[in-house]
């Protein structure tokens, strides 16, 4: 297989950054807040920065080596790049753009338009072929630069926020282009957002980077079911309550810092700081307490309510804050509800998960 | 309110000052030579050759001062620090030298009795007072104005645009060729054209490292200043003659220069 391998050590400017990373072919999202060193992640494996320590194998190939020194230069690592702000030869056209990479191989002049004309009517962006750069949207911009860096056959390909420049209008456009385009890849693909709905796209491995380090793997699924921090709970959308498992005459019960005591399965939870999750649309709404078996419930004000399309996200806070997400004829059926209505959100507690911090967070 | 329009008043009487300080003496001097004293002096074979003799030693510099001074100057903006400091003074070095001593300093270093004087005769290469010794001093003063110019253009161009040439497989040298030179390529052009302006003007270094030889060594400069003893009418002729060349020069810099980028 022709998997990357990666393990990595180098300084940023607060924290540093140590990842250990492996990444089969077919796209993989690396996901973290702005400034968590996701950048430098891939600039590290292009090699346009040198680790401190670490190794990094692409199949059979040893890119860079700390031990053994080795430390392959970029124009050897045969790894495409897109940058973020794209870096299109402003001195060249379209065509000149995507050749340039085998022009410098030397292949010949006639291969070379073959090659090109293949990309061109590939990636359907025939049409811009003789185009100046200057003259291309955001979007076909994005096209050029992905076909650019095709055509040189790369063996590992990184995206960093490839539609994070553009209005978005044409991100959505540009995603699903991206996505038809990256799936039928058989190379290992990264791709840098801090964008939700990127990861939607890109749904099957997502990588969570936060302060240098990565923090979370696995399906977008597994991050909604299990975030593992407060910034993946609040990027998938799911609520994230942080406070105290207390054993109370022999029972385990989660309180919130708010002060709210909920009820869940405690497995494998002891008794000290921990959080709770809560997917939001396991949260239902009431005017009125309900009776009947326990469950969790709290009582707030509602700050705000969003509707798209057919399901409507509805914020609920008073000491601790909750997100439902109800469907529009429920929401029609509560009468509408308006921010500064009171409410009760009830769930049950097998619905939450609770699970210990290893340090008190501050 | 009262003040900022005083200082207004003060910046614009300077400016003014300033602007009559330069073009007074250009008008001047263009007053000074009639259209027919100009179009005389294309009659006369000495000033003919101390024409050409500008433009060839002006033309033959221009390639040596981009073989040596684009890749410095590209080596000098990929450098930072302290590094970058030292020779960035060691570059100003002769931009302070006054001319006279840069042609004394010159002759000492390639005259015969020079420290490469011995090396020069055992090669049967005589320079000071030849046209070489006119190339030698412009791109002695030159160079060093041009890469400190360049390193200017060079540190404007976008590192992405190097980067994504490596990543495409490029190598460095490549990398220099086909994406950083024709990115800057209309400001190298101008700083080209600046480079023969300055040139053409260069009197002192000349002087004593070349000497004043018609025929041979003698630039329109010089010629100006031997026709200045004998002849001021010449002298002012020459000097407008020399004035046109400089204006032309710069108006095709300015005509280049503007658009970096973005075509």
């Amino acid at each position: 297989m022709n998997d990357l391998i990666c393990r990595l050590h180098y300084p940023l400017a607060n924290f540093d950054l140590a990842a250990e990373l492996t990444v089969p072919p077919g796209v993989t999202v690396i996901l973290g807040p702005n400034g968590t060193g996701k950048s430098s992640l891939l600039r590290l494996l292009a090699g346009l920065n040198q680790p401190v320590s670490g190794q990094i194998m692409l199949g059979e190939r040893c890119l860079y080596d700390a031990e053994k020194q080795i430390f392959l230069p970029p124009e050897q690592r045969r790894i495409g790049m897109v940058f973020q702000d794209l870096a299109l030869f402003p001195h060249l056209n379209v065509s000149g753009n995507i050749g340039f990479g085998l022009k410098m191989r030397r292949t010949s002049s006639g291969e070379r338009q073959k090659k090109v004309q293949q990309l061109l009517e590939k990636l359907s962006i025939k049409h811009l072929a003789e185009r100046d750069v200057a003259t291309l949207s955001g979007g076909e911009r994005q096209k050029v630069a992905l076909a650019r860096t095709l055509a040189t056959d790369p063996q590992l390909l990184l995206l960093d926020e490839p539609t994070a420049s553009l209005d978005p209008s044409a991100r959505g456009e540009i995603r699903r282009w991206l996505q038809a385009v990256l799936t039928r890849l058989r190379i290992p693909t990264l791709l840098v957002t801090h964008d939700a709905e990127e990861v939607a796209y890109f749904r099957k491995r997502v990588v969570v980077m936060e302060q240098g380090q990565i923090i979370q793997q696995g399906s977008f699924h597994q991050l909604l079911r299990e975030p593992a921090s407060e910034f993946v709970a609040r990027f998938v959308g799911v609520n994230y309550i942080l406070g105290d498992v207390r054993e109370q005459s022999g029972k385990l019960a989660f309180y919130s810092r708010g002060g709210t005591k909920f009820l869940a399965p405690f497995e494998q939870v002891v008794p000290g700081p921990a959080f709770m999750t809560v997917l939001p649309w396991d949260i239902a709404l009431y005017r009125e307490l309900p009776d009947g078996s326990p469950r969790n419930n709290l009582y707030g004000e509602i700050h705000d309510v969003v509707i798209f399309g057919d399901r409507v996200r509805i914020t609920l806070a008073q000491e601790d804050k909750l997100v439902a997400e109800i469907s529009t004829r429920g929401y029609l059926a509560l009468g509408e509800p308006q921010p500064g209505e009171k409410f009760w959100a009830v769930f049950k507690a097998r619905e939450a998960r609770i699970e210990s911090y290893e340090e008190s967070p501050c | 309110m009262k003040r900022p329009r005083l200082f207004n008043l003060f910046l614009l009487t300077c400016g003014t000052a300033l602007g009559i300080l330069i073009l007074l003496p250009v008008l001047a001097l263009l007053l000074a030579a009639s259209p027919t004293g100009l179009l005389k002096l294309f009659t006369q074979p000495q000033v003919l050759q101390a024409l050409w003799i500008t433009l060839l030693s002006s033309l033959l510099a221009l390639p040596m001062i981009f073989l040596l001074g684009l890749p410095s100057a590209y080596g000098l903006s990929r450098c930072s620090g302290r590094v970058r400091r030292s020779l960035e003074v060691l570059l100003e070095l002769p931009m302070v030298m006054p001319p006279v001593v840069a042609g004394l300093a010159l002759l000492l270093a390639f005259g015969r009795r020079g420290l490469l004087g011995d090396l020069l005769n055992g090669v049967g290469l005589r320079i000071p007072f030849t046209l070489g010794a006119v190339v030698l001093a412009i791109v002695f003063v030159i160079t060093p104005f041009f890469v400190r110019r360049c390193v200017v253009l060079f540190d404007a161009i976008e590192q992405k645009l190097e980067e994504a040439a490596l990543l495409l497989g490029a190598t460095p040298l490549q990398t220099f060729w086909h994406v950083t030179l024709p990115v800057v390529r209309r400001g190298l052009f101008a700083e080209g054209v600046m480079a023969l302006a300055q040139g053409v003007g260069l009197f002192g270094v000349i002087i004593l490292f070349a000497g004043n030889l018609p025929g041979r060594t003698q630039t329109l400069s010089l010629a100006i200043y031997s026709a200045f003893e004998s002849d001021p009418q010449q002298a002012f002729s020459l000097g407008a003659l020399l004035l046109l060349i400089s204006l032309l020069l710069l108006a095709t810099v300015h005509l280049l220069a503007p658009p970096e980028g973005g075509r």
